[in-house]
């Protein structure tokens, strides 16, 4: 009763009229942004925090933290209907989700998304309500080397989960591992592919990369499609997401959760791969994983279920341990400094209102958005009925308008013409832009990480085995890369071995 | 709604601030400042390197917002990250000196940043009027609690293999680490993350043994006693931090600290540059400024423009010549 009695109090500090009015203030505003590709939830917060300062400490964080959960949500409205993923955790999320939307089931798709984040969200807050502490330490114990390891098998899931032709998913992944060297080395400061640009000198942002090969792309395609076929707008069937889908996505949702809860924590990348690593578990369980990337509702339901699990198990870090866990963590940190509260492992002591009353109006933010979702479901999919002369232009001039917000520069603007061109050429010659955006984001990580582990470990790549948890990845990398191929050479052998009696046979 | 509509008028604001710098440049159309018209002519933007939130960016908002009031137009602050604020520099450096386009400059851009990149890319003051000195932001090296360092000699003592982290190449945590270690003799390898959050992660990790962090960042560990403070970079003690010696007490020649100064283009009207420098003083001087500065753990440096100049440029020469005597190469190791 000891530990329930401040839990309990929280839920008297949310029910408050005016934290519950920020609340909605912060989930409101936070669907929105997430509907906007390019302006993300860091940039809001960082422009609305001046407007906190005159509230109490426990009320601006829960509206700052609604912001940040709210726009995991609008990001799928985005990724289903215009093949526009805002962030790197909603880019599985377009490979299904977009077919489902062509197919006239866009209603189903969002729809799953919202009940998926809606699961996931709340596993994950009683996850933070009860095992906070516990796991907190997991964030401390992911050295470089353990990054390293997890960026490794990250990039193996990507390979994984391409559909279509293998050698051309790692063709295109190879190529985002090329984009993701590019822009000023972080451990000498050399130049690498700017050309002298200092535009460059930060490397390429994730935005522009996805917009364009994604939305641009896309739009672009279709033009030249439409010249050729009329295509008639996409129907708009049952907006619903039936029972069977429901059946059919409940586990994808479970496994989700799990996944999005632990690997959300991890500072960078966690919820990026934990996306990944749902879509991939959900492929490899399937009956007939060729229905992935037709339209499988699972495809949907799992990275969304996981990345918005992440989103709010990323609060753990900061509440426990005083890290922010993203960029938007980092300004909440700032936030509640401003207020006077020190985030860190004294907080749950010190201000326990403060911590529930935080961690407890995430149920209620989450149950707001589900509310929400529903009747914004039905409208939003009726974007889908407008004709494509009129939704591809302004398509267009979102993505434009999102990729100038992220650094207020124009230069970015043109990566996104430029990336769109590549991203229609590569939809003409049969590449997917998937393993290109994801191998990316995370060559990224592996670069760095690995030559970070480096110099931790003095130079030792045996270093890496003496590691358990970067060990432990290491061999499941080993196991999920070398599988297929036993398993192929096996399947061969057996077949080989049925055959060959029916070929004597015929010798006979 | 309300984060649509403001960001909104930011970017309008931006649009109308370029617009105005343009028919500055074309000659004597519209209402511009530089026609010995009204100074402000319309909101004057405050280009910021680095993107939103970081502790850069909540300085230009909160001096922005003293600003604005004491000059009755807006101040938008405008975000343009890009090569740790060269970007956004250069462009601010470039427009018409009317007055209404400032930027925030980090001290570290002019003074260590040159040490690690190449000629062309450095940026210098020559082509930039400053206003005003805001604040300094102190470096404070922790160790962590696994680690058992108290202080500097048991570090020095030590017979392991250390890795400290730093926040980046070409910053004053990698600067102010490396010339320590060399005055000191320690050998240690420098492990640069992206910034000072995933750093102090390390450490408190025990990742990296040592890391020199900004004190605002670094704090919060510091009370909570997961990380143990060893020296500070400053001149003197910081206020923050009474109990902590600084690197020059112990007997090291490091004297590291981030300053910030509002500059504008080169070449500003002295009448111009008269009423920014008070709005900016009265913006120093409102409880909100204050109540900010003592928050973030920032000791108000409010020095003027000309000293701002002498004292970076005579930090940039003593800095060349640091790592020159102790033969410090800050790209690459």
């Amino acid at each position: 009763m000891d530990f329930l009695q401040p839990v309990i109090d929280g839920f008297g500090v949310v029910l408050m009229p005016s934290n519950l009015l920020y609340c909605l203030l912060g989930v409101v505003i936070g669907m929105l942004i997430g509907v906007l590709p390019g302006l993300g939830p860091a940039a809001t917060i960082a422009i609305l925090l001046p407007l906190t300062y005159g509230i109490e400490p426990v009320t601006a964080i829960i509206m700052l933290a609604g912001i940040f959960y709210g726009a995991q949500y609008g990001g799928t409205i985005t990724s289903v209907l215009l093949r526009l993923p805002g962030e790197a955790s909603s880019v599985v999320t377009v490979f299904d989700g977009y077919q489902l939307a062509r197919k006239g089931k866009a209603g189903t798709a969002l729809g799953i998304a919202a009940i998926g984040s809606f699961i996931g969200g709340t596993v994950a807050i009683i996850g933070l309500t009860f095992l906070a502490p516990l796991v907190a330490s997991f964030a401390l114990d992911f050295g470089p080397p353990e990054y390293a390891a997890l960026a490794l098998v990250g990039i193996l899931l990507v390979a994984t989960i391409s559909n279509g032709a293998k050698i051309k998913a790692l063709i295109a992944a190879a190529f985002g591992l090329l984009l993701a060297t590019v822009g000023r080395d972080v451990f000498t400061g050399a130049e690498r592919f700017t050309f002298g640009n200092l535009s460059l000198a930060d490397g390429i942002d994730f935005v522009p990369v996805a917009m364009g090969l994604f939305g641009v792309g896309e739009i672009l395609y279709n033009l030249e499609e439409r010249h050729r076929v009329a295509q008639a707008p996409a129907t708009v069937a049952n907006v619903w997401p039936s029972r069977k889908d429901l059946k059919q996505s409940a586990g994808a949702i479970g496994r989700g959760s799990v996944l999005g809860f632990f690997l959300g924590i991890l500072p960078g990348g966690g919820a990026t791969i934990s996306s990944l690593a749902a879509y991939a578990v959900e492929k490899k369980r399937a009956k007939n994983p060729e229905r992935f990337g037709k339209g499988a509702v699972e495809g949907v339901a799992g990275p969304e279920t996981a990345n918005n699990a992440a989103a709010t198990s990323s609060f753990i870090p900061l509440l426990t341990l005083g890290i922010p866990a993203n960029a938007t963590m980092a300004i909440i940190f700032g936030a509640l400094l401003i207020q006077g509260v020190t985030p860190g492992p004294q907080l749950m002591v010190d201000n326990p209102d403060l911590f529930w009353g935080v961690v407890n109006s995430m149920y209620i933010g989450n149950i707001l958005l589900l509310i929400m979702s529903i009747p914004l479901v039905g409208l939003f999919v009726r974007i889908l009925r407008v004709r494509a002369a009129i939704l591809a232009p302004i398509t267009a001039l979102i993505t434009l308008l999102g990729a100038y917000t992220i650094r207020n520069s124009m230069f970015d603007v043109l990566l996104v013409v430029l990336f769109g061109a590549v991203g229609y050429l590569m939809k003409k010659f049969g590449f997917e832009p998937g393993p290109l955006v994801l191998a990316f984001v995370l060559g990224a990580l592996l670069e760095s990480s690995l030559r970070r582990s480096l110099l931790v470990l003095d130079g030792d790549v045996a270093g890496f085995m003496g590691r358990p948890i970067s060990a432990t990845l290491l061999v499941v990398f080993v196991l999920v890369a070398v599988w297929p191929m036993v398993k192929s050479a096996m399947d061969r052998r057996k077949n080989s071995l049925t055959s060959s009696p029916t070929t004597s046979k015929e010798n006979v | 709604m309300k984060a649509l509509s403001i960001r909104r008028t930011v970017l309008g604001l931006t649009a109308a601030s370029a617009a105005l710098a343009l028919t500055a440049c074309g000659g004597n159309v519209g209402g511009a400042a530089s026609d010995g018209g009204e100074f402000p002519a319309g909101p004057i933007t405050l280009t910021v390197g680095q993107a939103p939130g970081g502790s850069t960016d909540l300085i230009a908002r909160t001096a922005a917002e003293g600003m604005a009031d004491e000059l009755g137009v807006a101040v938008p602050v405008v975000n343009k990250p890009g090569a740790n604020g060269a970007l956004a520099t250069q462009e601010v450096a470039a427009m018409e000196p009317d007055g209404q386009n400032l930027v925030l400059l980090n001290a570290s851009l002019i003074t260590i940043t040159p040490l690690a990149v190449s000629e062309e890319e450095a940026v210098t003051l020559d082509d930039l009027e400053v206003i005003k000195g805001l604040s300094q932001d102190d470096y404070v090296l922790v160790a962590s609690a696994d680690s058992g360092f108290e202080n500097l000699d048991d570090i020095k003592n030590s017979s392991k293999k250390l890795t400290f982290g730093t926040t980046g190449v070409g910053t004053g945590s990698q600067l102010s680490q490396a010339i320590l270690f060399a005055q000191a003799e320690i050998k240690g390898t420098a492990v640069p993350f992206d910034s000072g959050s995933p750093a102090l992660t390390a450490v408190m990790g025990n990742q990296v043994q040592l890391a020199t962090i900004q004190l605002g960042e670094a704090k919060p560990q510091i009370d909570a006693g997961t990380v143990k403070p060893i020296v500070v970079f400053s001149d003197e003690r910081n206020t923050f931090l009474p109990d902590v010696p600084t690197a020059i007490e112990e007997g090291y020649e490091v004297p590291v600290s981030q300053y910030r100064a509002l500059a504008a283009p080169k070449g500003l009207p002295a009448d111009v540059k008269e009423k920014l420098v008070a709005s900016v003083e009265a913006a120093q001087a409102t409880d909100t400024y204050k109540a900010f500065n003592e928050k973030n753990m920032l000791t108000p440096k409010e020095i003027s423009g000309e000293e701002v100049v002498q004292q970076w440029n005579d930090l940039a020469a003593k800095y060349k010549e640091l790592t020159e005597k102790y033969d410090i190469s800050l790209a690459g190791e």
